[in-house]
């Protein structure tokens, strides 16, 4: 006859196979919640200077810098699922030797559904360098806006949210800021 | 009084409320599942799926695994004992 120890490990044996339907299921339901958020990047200058790089002393390199305003209205993102967004402008160009680059120049974590409402003027928050260490003779760069959506349980989505409608050119390094 | 405590620690259950305890479990357990998360997907929110089930399981547990006198209303009952030569 069936004794206390008998009943638990028969009962929690078909509570993990329910647990485990119960979160597939909320995986799943991500899928239900198609958000297209739309929004718009603007960029309002980019300047280019020559400075020494770091941990490398005497070597010039060419440091890029981005003021840029975004407008994105990210709320239809957040459901039941989502836990946090993690939004990111990039910059997209293709060097002088025929390589695709993106390079990520800001970004931010969105955690409530009432900061999803991005309205941002700034400038870069990283680094914008180039690998070749100048900008010259590199064709205009596309940024866009766009996200990774972080939910509690399921797969992470990544999307884009807005792209600059023109692509935007780097102008030719100053040695000093005037 | 130490038989009444090795029955609570035990806690064995005859054969039909075995059977019962295992219909209910699983029945139980299929629905608080679907509740739960229909629940928590009418209102949009992890926070009332997991509260929903959790009290669910809970509210089981409770159910089935303590021997209530419910689950031993069918006691085997044995054969009487047949003499031996012995017993003569």
């Amino acid at each position: 006859m069936h004794s206390v120890y008998a009943r638990i490990n028969n009962v929690s044996a078909t509570l993990s196979t329910s647990l485990m339907i119960l979160l597939a299921a909320i995986a799943c339901s991500s899928f239900l919640f198609t958000a297209n958020p739309t929004g718009s990047v603007n960029i309002s200058s980019v300047k280019v200077f020559s400075a020494e790089a770091r941990r490398y002393p005497n070597r010039q390199q060419e440091f890029a810098f981005v003021d840029f305003n975004i407008t994105a209205d990210l709320s239809p993102l957040f459901n039941w699922n989502t836990k946090q967004l993690f939004v990111y402008l990039e910059a997209q160009y293709t060097n002088t030797q025929g390589v695709q680059n993106e390079v990520v120049i800001w970004d931010r974590i969105v955690v409530r559904k009432e900061d999803a409402l991005l309205n941002y003027a700034g400038k870069n928050k990283y680094p914008f360098r180039e690998l070749s260490k100048k900008f010259k003779n590199i064709p205009p760069a596309n940024y866009t806006l766009k996200y990774n959506l972080m939910p509690y349980v399921g797969l992470l989505t990544y999307g884009e949210a807005a792209r600059t409608t023109a692509p935007v050119a780097f102008p030719l390094a100053k040695e000093r800021v005037e | 009084m130490s038989s009444y405590i090795q029955h609570l620690v035990e806690g064995k259950i005859d054969f039909e409320g075995q059977k019962a305890v295992e219909k209910i479990a699983h029945n139980a357990l299929i629905a608080v599942t679907a509740i739960s998360f229909l629940l928590g997907l009418a209102l949009q929110s992890l926070r009332v799926t997991f509260g929903a089930y959790g009290l669910g399981v809970t509210i089981l547990f409770l159910t089935v695994i303590p021997a209530w006198p419910i689950f031993n209303k069918h006691p085997v009952v044995w054969l009487p004992a047949q003499e031996t030569k012995k017993d003569k």
